[in-house]
């Protein structure tokens, strides 16, 4: 078991604890920087894809896991960024400023939709924000001159310094190094006052209040950052489907994000990468477990999102800090073997006591 | 001089009269106490100045400044703190951050600078934790540091509390029933963390106790409420000799 | 529009608004009793649908008969659903709870499509096709069964309400659940009993949709819709929900004449979107700031 000794307080301000994290995440980032060398090209584009989700993750975990708000209409930011960017490059706008602008105007839209939708709480935020979702769709159904309907509209290819960017490898890159911008910026805001007053509000509103933090302002902040990352991850899904369409962008979209964050575990940031892993592979270990599975199984039509279920409701039962929870819990239990104890993480039953009158 | 002024303040639930012309003025660098029975609007009191609820009528004064219709988050950075009866702090964050929380309040943060961690964003941490180990060392709280809040007995949970109310660099702190929850040895410990907070920070204190020994310890005057009314303001001897007093507790048939 | 068209519309709508007003009801039941928000009330409809159709078209039973058992075995999944899902998730909070049900959701859709396939199948009951003729107005059978049903039930649930002790334990339970233990009330028992009683509603809110509406597996997405009432009239009223689901179903009616597509398909939750921006709580609120 390692233990840390802090000489310091820049110590508790460093992104890295420890040498040993800075050699871990080094070698992650080497073995994903030569990945396009070896890998398959199919295979490449399904990693671009999990980097896609964990930026769209990383916005919503800012919003769900940070500021304790959920959502369950974000393919609407989604759908936003993506049909922004789009409609930004066909009017001509180089690849660069359109995936910026379309991520802030997203930001910006998130936040006007936000500015009222954010005096609810819980349960009637996350139904406001469903309705949210479905209008945006209804919209980009019918503003036909916009958006192309219901026949959707083309993404244009992207060119960067006279390389094609939607081929497999430059894409990757692409992908790759926007979410780790994504991530750096992220994880900065967290160890910031902005990150500090997310989680305040988060944990208890009045005692926020009471610290000096304006909840309409912080919440707003949150909304507003979590519709612009995932306005980014959505511009360069627009270039991922090269077509787009309402149907991309529907509750059952906002769900998966949901999900995502949810089984990797809410509140940290490795939980969104985990997530992210999880359900951009998800799909391919469904096709590969059809291979093995009796036929009478693995023919059943719409297995997928029963296993999505399946998974979803396991976790939540079994272990509901996520992939990342069970993660560092197992690594505990190897430093400290044999001294672990069952009961470490044993988690408190709390009853329940509302506010309500009635 | 008169750090706050409270001068006849009303308030009501629906018909239930929580508060009824109370008024009360604390001076600067004095411990001040409320008791009275449960119900008695003693919190109420608190809520108000705090901004939690709107008077119905009356008028607040801190530091010579109205804040009878002040924003609730603007309160803090006035210079009133406060803590809650049944402990209000972040739960699933460390002692330290709860305290960087509270510290943030001075501090002009703008969503890109912190994006980028600017040298000026880390610089300002690092002033910020400069205080904050003060605080930590004045109550005796370095064990605790990095533990979750949710993992912390009751009692310490009480101490981080007022640690986070002295992190905002506050002139008036509101100590909501501090003792409650303590056993007799920690609300022992509290007599010297209250005179340490007022004596070493020059800190004045507002505080609603049930505990006697404890008010009567530290206080330097007192005032005794029952059902939303003042009934009498002095030192601790003269209010507990004043025969409403004793009506109201042993029972003039309120309870 | 003349005065017949508008009361055909006026009556098509009530109907239809009756229909989310019962799977409103289901989803106040079990918030109400659990401070739970079942997202899968929509699915379990449809599942009804499914087993009535089993029922009726299949095993031929007589309509009645049909009806009773749909409920009867609806309330029996539901009570294995509380059993199986909800309990052990007692005392985490309530929005890992909303995400089980989501959960559950696809998983009660892909279920659905595996046994009864995709194909949309219908059933009929014994006032299918007959038409009550009022002037110029034609008033289906089916609109009409739809509404007298959705009374009867709410008739039925009132006076349990109020005269059965358990429906005090469940108001009790859900104000505060470690009150209601210390004070004899099995909080266990009233959490089975709402899941129980919700499915019931859904399975009866499916029987009477079936023969207005295809069935399929994707038709529980109208619980949406419900869901949307049930928030407009504040989660915490069974009125308030059964009246916003009444008014949902009626305003989307004359959207779809009046309004183009797009404003119609949309026309719930824009209605739940202001009267929220209006009202945060709803309609029928009931929760006050946090007490400190």
């Amino acid at each position: 078991m390692r233990f840390l000794f802090r000489t310091s307080h820049t110590i508790d301000l460093a992104l890295f604890q420890h040498s040993g994290q800075v050699f871990w995440y080094g070698l992650l980032v080497i073995a994903l920087l030569t990945a396009p060398l070896v890998l398959d090209p199919f295979y490449l584009g399904e990693l671009a894809q999990v980097f896609i989700y964990a930026i769209a993750g990383v916005g919503l975990m800012l919003l769900v896991g940070y500021t304790g708000m959920v959502s369950l209409g974000h393919a609407a930011f989604l759908a936003i960024g993506a049909y922004a960017h789009a409609r930004f490059m066909t009017w001509g706008m180089p690849f660069l400023p359109s995936l910026l602008l379309a991520a802030l105007f997203t930001g910006f839209v998130s936040m006007l939709v936000g500015l009222p939708v954010l005096r609810m709480t819980g349960v009637y935020l996350a139904i406001a924000t469903l309705a949210l979702a479905e209008i945006v769709e209804q919209v980009l159904t019918h503003w036909t001159s916009m958006t192309g309907g219901f026949r959707g509209m083309r993404v244009p290819d992207a060119e960067m310094l006279g390389v094609a960017l939607d081929a497999p490898r430059p894409f990757f890159y692409v992908c790759f190094a926007v979410l780790v911008a994504s991530v750096f910026a992220a994880l900065n805001l967290l160890r910031s006052p902005t990150g500090r007053a997310f989680v305040a509000v988060r944990d208890s509103e009045t005692s926020a209040v009471s610290m000096g933090i304006s909840l309409v302002r912080t919440k707003t902040l949150a909304f507003t950052l979590s519709g612009m990352f995932t306005g980014l991850a959505g511009a360069l899904f627009a270039h991922r489907i090269g077509h787009l369409a309402p149907d991309a962008f529907t509750l059952l979209t906002s769900i998966q994000l949901l999900l995502m964050v949810v089984v990797g575990g809410l509140g940290s940031m490795h939980g969104v990468m985990f997530g992210a892993i999880f359900i951009g592979l998800l799909p391919q270990g469904i096709a590969l477990a059809r291979d093995v599975l009796p036929q009478g199984v693995a023919n059943l039509p719409g297995i997928e999102p029963a296993v999505f279920g399946a998974i979803l409701i396991a976790f939540l039962i079994l272990e509901p800090d996520g992939i990342y929870g069970r993660w560092l819990k197992i690594r505990r239990y190897f430093e400290e073997f044999p001294l672990y104890r069952k009961d470490t993480f044993k988690r408190q039953q709390r009853f329940l006591s509302t506010e309500r009158l009635r | 001089m008169s750090l706050l002024k409270a001068s006849v303040l009303s308030l009501s639930f629906g018909g239930v009269q929580a508060i009824k012309d109370v008024s009360f003025e604390v001076s600067e660098g004095e411990i001040f106490s409320i008791i009275g029975p449960n119900g008695a609007g003693k919190t109420s009191i608190f809520n108000v100045i705090s901004r939690f609820y709107d008077l119905d009528a009356g008028r607040i004064e801190f530091d010579g400044r109205d804040i009878t219709k002040a924003k609730d988050h603007k309160i803090a950075a006035l210079g009133i703190a406060r803590t809650f009866q049944n402990c209000e702090l972040f739960e699933h964050e460390s002692v330290l951050k709860n305290l960087m929380i509270a510290s943030d309040v001075h501090r002009q943060s703008s969503v890109l600078r912190d994006m980028l961690f600017l040298p000026s964003v880390r610089r300002q941490e690092l002033e910020a934790r400069e205080r904050i180990e003060e605080v930590i060392d004045l109550l005796d709280l370095q064990a605790y540091r990095y533990e979750a809040i949710a993992s912390l007995p009751f009692g310490v949970r009480k101490m981080v509390e007022i640690a986070r109310g002295l992190c905002l660099r506050p002139n008036l702190i509101l100590l909501d029933e501090p003792s409650s929850g303590l056993n007799p040895e920690e609300t022992e410990d509290l007599v010297f963390w209250i005179e340490d907070i007022n004596r070493e920070l020059g800190v004045t204190v507002l505080m609603v106790e049930h505990d006697m020994r404890l008010v009567g310890e530290v206080s330097h005057r007192v005032m005794a409420m029952n059902e939303g009314e003042v009934l009498t303001t002095g030192s601790f001897q003269e209010v507990r000799s004043h025969s409403t007093v004793l009506e109201a507790y042993l029972g003039g048939g309120h309870g | 529009m003349d005065g017949a068209q508008f009361l055909q519309v006026l009556i098509i709508g009530l109907s239809q608004g009756c229909v989310y007003g019962l799977i409103a009801l289901g989803f106040v039941l079990i918030y109400k009793a659990t401070e739970v928000v079942n997202f899968a009330q929509g699915d379990l409809m449809m599942i009804g649908m499914f087993i009535a159709f089993t029922f009726l078209n299949v095993l031929g039973m007589p309509y009645w008969l049909g009806l009773m058992c749909t409920c009867a075995s609806m309330a029996l999944i539901g009570a294995l659903l509380e059993r199986a899902l909800i309990r052990p998730m007692i005392g985490e909070p309530t929005f890992a709870v909303l995400m089980l049900t989501v959960g559950l959701g696809f998983i009660l859709r892909s279920f659905a499509g595996s046994v009864w396939g995709a194909d949309p199948k219908s059933i009929h009951n014994p006032f299918s096709g007959e038409v009550l003729r009022l002037g110029e107005v034609f008033l289906g059978f089916e609109n009409i069964a739809v509404m007298v049903g959705t009374a009867l039930v709410c008739i039925a649930l009132g006076l349990y309400f109020r005269y059965a002790r358990i429906g005090v334990s469940m108001q009790a339970a859900s104000q505060n659940q470690l009150a209601a233990v210390l004070v004899g009330i099995s909080v266990n028992r009233v959490t089975l009993l709402a899941w129980a009683l919700s499915a019931g509603i859904a399975g009866f809110a499916g029987v009477m949709l079936a023969p207005v509406s295809l069935i399929d597996p994707q038709v529980g997405f109208i619980g949406i819709k419900a869901f949307a009432a049930a928030i407009i009239g504040g989660l915490g009223s069974l009125p308030g929900a059964l009246i916003a689901g009444i008014a949902i179903g009626v305003i989307e009616q004359f959207a779809q004449i009046t309004l183009p597509t797009s404003l119609a398909t949309a026309s719930p939750y824009l209605v739940m979107l202001i009267i929220l921006i209006v009202r945060p709580g709803g309609l029928f609120a009931s929760v006050q700031r946090k007490r400190v």
